[in-house]
């Protein structure tokens, strides 16, 4: 009888050890690159079979800020995404407010239709927005890069401050509103407080749809509106590796801000109305 | 004026509040799919005219059935991979092993994190003299060269699972979430053993889950651009072949592009609804999610 607990006991730790190898393997596979890049921007002379590079430098991001003119880029990149997170929140709550509170016919379809622009690659759109903008002269603005952003980011918003608008308890709007408080007091006063979580989600989301977004980036930008996924595309088409990753170090800083965040603030399942710029 | 007013007021306060979001469906997405398809239509080069020499050149050119092919291969061969690399993830990330907060993290990284900064990372690491290799040619005894990962299709097929695996990564896992243990239990009580408890109960409850997760895979791996821009080398799926058109010859050639963008359009949506309907009627046994 103890031999045959001892046993089971034997096969349910070997599954353990099993699971976590997996899980250790898969966070290898994971992070590996990220480490390889991290070092290959503070690598020098880092030639042949050598596992680890031989000098540390930070010429590399030196190189990058002067040469690659990335405070310039992150400036463009930061401005788009403000521009582009205002107004996809605006048209985000409108819009949820529309869907989350009042009788809407055909709620559904509706609801299908706003989300088409996540479902079709971006790439077909991303044709006749690039025509449009250069027929309107909207190419190589900060405005008309983040409109172009809107068409990607607005339906996420939208989706997720219709969720948000749905959850607000009816109650309070009419206890409030038996207190003596107007339209405008309430929605400032009451609902404002109230949904606040979920525009903030909506807005993180929306401005890592912009920050990572090149498919649409790349047929609208200019000189003057060159944002980090495009300067970090450029740069390996340039072929200087040990640059591109030091670009790619500054470009990956604020996810990984925005992923913690994420994990404390929100639930992961979340994000999955894919907020992706592909 | 005022009695029409308060007819519709109800209805016309919805209509103001939609007003934005469908502007800008129109003007950022409609609009824009409409002078696509309309250009596509176009002999290259004129704004008059009609003509279907565009598809005609398109669908007859054997290359262009390969970039089809090639396509398809790709987000299949990845949908494929992201699920069975999902589901056992997910079995163990349920048991609340030490650590599960970080590895939950782990999981949706790539989601975050920009497509070029993944796709620079794996060509370094599975590149010639990154460590994969390195590892290869120094642990391992008769590999003396490289063995090729990137700028291959089966690179690229992982290329693509690192990337575009958290959205069947994270919604099986909440799919496990969100089953009942006691199921479990009553199937254990009723004698089955845990390989029977897995096969016949708990695979199949969540298989809506899954399948949800990867039409998401799909499309994230049907439409990537950026990655096979940059690490695709030879291999060029149609997102990659419609950017050829307008970025490489003077002047660009927008029909063309337009022509294939409007091709793949129509595939993924005919491909997305084959889906669908595959999953509703058998393949999730019962009432599969949508796709968010």
């Amino acid at each position: 009888m103890t031999l045959l607990r001892a046993y089971l006991r034997g096969v349910r730790e070997g599954w353990f050890i099993l699971g976590y190898t997996l899980l250790l393997c898969l966070t290898f596979f994971i992070a590996a690159p990220f480490l390889m890049i991290v070092l290959r921007s503070v690598g020098k002379g880092w030639f042949g079979r050598l596992w680890l590079p031989p000098q540390l430098t930070l010429d590399w991001y030196r190189w990058a800020i002067e040469v690659g003119n990335i405070p310039e880029v992150m400036k463009n990149t930061l401005i788009i995404g403000a521009i582009a997170v205002a107004i996809s929140t605006i048209i985000g709550i409108f819009a949820g407010w529309a869907f989350g509170r009042r009788h809407l016919p055909g709620k559904e379809i509706l609801m299908a239709v706003i989300l088409l622009p996540r479902m079709i690659p971006p790439i077909t759109y991303a044709l006749g927005v690039a025509r449009i903008f250069y027929t309107a002269d909207l190419v190589d603005t900060h405005f008309g890069v983040a409109l172009a952003h809107v068409s990607v980011c607005a339906p996420y918003a939208i989706l997720v401050l219709s969720a948000t608008f749905e959850s607000l308890d009816e109650r309070v709007l009419e206890a409030a509103a038996v207190c003596g408080a107007n339209t405008i007091k309430r929605f400032f006063y009451v609902v404002l407080p109230l949904i606040m979580p979920g525009i903030l989600a909506s807005m993180l989301f929306s401005f890592t749809s912009s920050y990572n977004e090149f498919t649409l980036t790349l047929l609208t930008y200019g000189p003057h509106t060159v944002t980090l996924p495009v300067r970090t595309y450029l740069a390996v088409g340039d072929g200087y590796w040990e640059i591109t990753s030091a670009m790619a170090v500054i470009m990956v800083v604020p996810s990984l801000f925005i992923l913690a965040t994420i994990q404390r603030r929100a639930k992961p399942e979340k994000l999955i109305g894919g907020f992706k710029g592909v | 004026m005022t009695t029409f007013w308060y007819l519709h007021k109800s209805r016309l306060i919805t209509g103001v509040l939609l007003l934005p979001a469908l502007l800008s469906f129109f003007g950022l997405f409609f609009y824009p799919m409409l002078l696509t398809v309309t250009l596509s239509f176009r002999p290259e080069g004129q704004e008059v005219g009609w003509t279907l020499q565009n598809y005609i050149q398109f669908l007859t050119d054997r290359d262009s059935h390969w970039v089809i092919l090639l396509t398809f291969i790709l987000a299949l061969g990845s949908t494929a991979v992201s699920i069975l690399f999902s589901v056992p993830l997910a079995l163990i990330l349920r048991e609340k092993v030490r650590g599960h907060r970080f590895f939950r993290l782990m999981v949706i990284v790539p989601l975050v994190i920009p497509g070029l900064v993944g796709a620079l990372g794996l060509l370094l690491f599975w590149g010639p003299r990154g460590w994969f290799n390195l590892f290869l040619m120094q642990m391992v005894p008769f590999i003396q060269r490289p063995v090729a990962v990137d700028y291959t299709i089966h690179g690229l097929i992982m290329f693509y699972v690192w990337l575009y695996f958290p959205y069947t990564c994270v919604t099986t896992m909440s799919a496990l979430e969100s089953l009942d243990r006691g199921i479990e239990e009553a199937g254990a009580v009723a004698g089955a053993n845990r390989w029977q408890v897995l096969r016949y109960i708990v695979l199949p409850l969540i298989t809506p889950g899954i399948l949800a997760g990867s039409i998401l895979t799909f499309m994230a791996a049907f439409g990537a651009f950026s990655v096979p821009l940059v690490a695709g080398g030879n291999y060029r799926p149609l997102a990659v072949e419609i950017y050829k058109q307008i970025s490489i010859p003077i002047p660009a050639h927008w029909s063309a592009a337009s022509a294939i963008a409007v091709v793949m359009g129509l595939l993924q949506v005919g491909f997305l609804t084959l889906y669908m309907r595959f999953v509703r009627r058998g393949g999730g046994g019962g009432a599969a999610g949508g796709a968010q």
